[in-house]
């Protein structure tokens, strides 16, 4: 372990840190964006492209745009930063976006296929006992979709954890600020040092097995 | 007393639903029809999980939904219970917890729980899932759970289709007793005629999304009112009239007695398959096509010399003709209905399919 933290010390409890704040709001999201996604209402079209973007849209390319849009001189982040002082790029919460954005369609997809399909009739039988959207939703969608929203969430986490365009755009890779452990991995390999590249890849493997086994887990609960 | 009255036109690519229909206070009214008829998307308007185009729904003196006024409440609001064809029980849930699920949070909660759970017979499976229930105890809970809450409309869509004979059977009894007991309204839609008889005071029949007969069981079988609706009602046998002489139906096919003389808009005769025996000294011509064993009575498919198919029922008791024996059917007037066509598709025989 000391050899592991003796090659990026600050990587790996950034990256834990992100994917822990970024599977929190993925579930959230997933939820309430996959229950809305599978209600009718006008341009929820828009809403279903928007969501599924990042499938098609390459990283960093996508890093690029919200760089734009939130970068200092933005359309977004020049009010932020003139009226709240609260500069979004380069920073934490820079990196828990990147990561939200591009796990998002990996955990929505799976939870409105899931309430479309064999979900819809039970929350029909809901309706119909007297229950409304949001006592359904509670009762009866989350624990309906639980496999699929773990299944989801076991990808969202894997690519959280390996997130690298939208990272690097957003995030600017400052070493010891904003370096995760997939750029850290990157940064070693620059440099030419493949032993930690080695080190941390494994580690990098390793955690995302553990992840994917303990959401498997209670997914079958 | 409970009065639901419905007037709704609905529209999907192909589809198109306008029916007026009013149920009484009490008692099973049956919905029959082909599939594809309209009968479930009846039920899915009315619980307010479609919505029509046009029209209204009254329950009592309140609007559940009216285009033009505006008025849409939804499900939850509306005061019924819907048993799904699927079951749609929750699979996270117990018994108990689904039969609980629409009660109101109330200190005598369990204790209805409880009683529900006695009343359709799964005592001892309260604590079980869904998963581990055979097809007709989740049938038993759907329905429980249907009723519990007390609504004033029941709706059953295909309630028995995914049972066999005796389940079926006994989930019938079931629902009848409950339905009397409990006083509701209920409203149940199927595809086969044995849930309609022996569920329903009335009976309706739906066909191409217009609901074409509503009447009390009795008089419907005894008068269908036109050839579509006497095929939903198990009249298998239609033969298009040429010509009357009297009370006789005549056609390339032959000739056929009628206890009564024909209406003016009567052009097909229906024949029962139930009443027709072979070996007679005169009577329709065929040829045995086919014979197929049904246990307590044999299937016979006949050939009339126009190549008109007619299916009779022979009890096991008489003899039978073999296949391709050529032989005349006496077909006892009673058996025989003359009817109008119902549409202009149906001014034809049942055709033979070798």
């Amino acid at each position: 372990m000391s050899a592991l933290l003796a090659c990026s010390p600050d990587a790996l409890l950034l990256s834990l840190r992100v994917v822990a704040v970024t599977l929190a709001l993925l579930l959230v999201a997933g939820v309430g964006l996959g229950y809305l996604l599978s209600l009718s209402f006008p341009l929820r079209w828009l809403l279903d492209a928007l969501v599924s973007l990042p499938l098609v849209f390459p990283p960093i390319a996508i890093g690029f745009f919200l760089l734009m849009l939130f970068g200092r001189h933005g359309v977004l982040g020049a009010p932020l930063h003139a009226r709240l002082g609260w500069e979004l790029v380069f920073s934490f919460p820079a990196l828990v976006l990147a990561a939200f954005i591009a796990g998002l369609p990996l955990v929505v997809k799976p939870v409105q296929s899931a309430i479309e399909g064999s979900a819809r009739v039970l929350v029909e039988a809901s309706y119909t006992l007297g229950k409304g959207r949001l006592e359904t939703l509670w009762r009866v969608v989350i624990p309906a979709v639980r496999p699929s929203l773990a299944a989801g969430l076991t990808l969202g986490a894997g690519r959280a954890f390996g997130e690298v365009g939208i990272t690097l755009m957003l995030g600017g890779n400052l070493i010891g600020s904003t370096e995760t452990l997939s750029l850290a991995i990157y940064n070693h390999v620059l440099d030419g040092d493949f032993t930690c590249a080695t080190r941390l890849s494994l580690l990098l493997g390793g955690i995302s097995l553990v992840l994917f086994l303990l959401l498997r887990r209670l997914g079958r609960l | 007393m409970t009065e639901l009255s419905a007037h709704l036109a609905f529209r999907r690519p192909g589809f198109d639903l306008r029916l007026r229909l009013a149920l009484p206070g009490a008692g099973i009214t049956a919905l029959l029809g082909p599939s594809g008829g309209g009968k479930s998307t009846l039920l899915r308007l009315l619980a307010g999980l479609e919505r029509p185009r046009a029209g209204h729904i009254r329950h009592r003196q309140r609007l559940w939904y009216a285009r033009a006024a505006g008025i849409d409440l939804a499900p939850r609001r509306r005061d019924l219970g819907f048993m799904f064809q699927d079951h749609a029980l929750f699979p996270h849930l117990s018994v108990a917890e689904n039969i609980g699920y629409g009660l109101a949070r109330a200190p005598d909660r369990a204790a209805r729980v409880t009683h529900w759970i006695e009343r359709v017979g799964l005592g001892g499976l309260a604590q079980r899932r869904p998963g581990q229930l055979s097809g007709g105890q989740r049938q038993r809970v759907a329905l429980a759970r249907a009723l519990a809450p007390a609504p004033a409309l029941l709706l059953l869509d295909e309630p028995f289709s995914a049972l066999d004979a005796s389940l079926r059977q006994s989930l019938r009894l079931l629902v009848q007793e409950l339905v009397a007991e409990t006083a509701t309204c209920a409203l149940l839609v199927s595809h086969d005629l044995e849930d309609a008889r022996q569920c329903a005071d009335r009976i309706g029949v739906m066909i191409d999304g217009r609901l074409r007969r509503l009447d009390e069981a009795e008089a419907l079988f005894a008068a269908p009112g036109d050839a579509e609706v006497a095929r939903v009602l198990g009249w298998p046998n239609t033969l298009a009239v040429t010509r009357w002489e009297g009370r006789a139906a005549c056609g390339p096919w032959g000739r056929v007695e009628l206890a009564r003389a024909p209406r003016r808009a009567d052009r097909v005769v229906a024949l029962l398959p139930d009443g027709p025996r072979p070996g007679a000294r005169a009577g329709l011509a065929v040829e045995i096509a086919r014979v197929i064993d049904m246990g307590p009575y044999r299937a016979l498919s006949c050939r009339l010399p126009d190549r008109t198919a007619l299916r009779i029922h022979l009890p096991r008791a008489l003899p039978c003709p073999a296949r391709g024996e050529r032989t005349l059917l006496d077909v006892p007037p009673g058996c025989a209905i003359a009817l109008p066509a119902g549409t202009a598709k149906t001014i034809q025989s049942t055709r033979y399919r070798p």
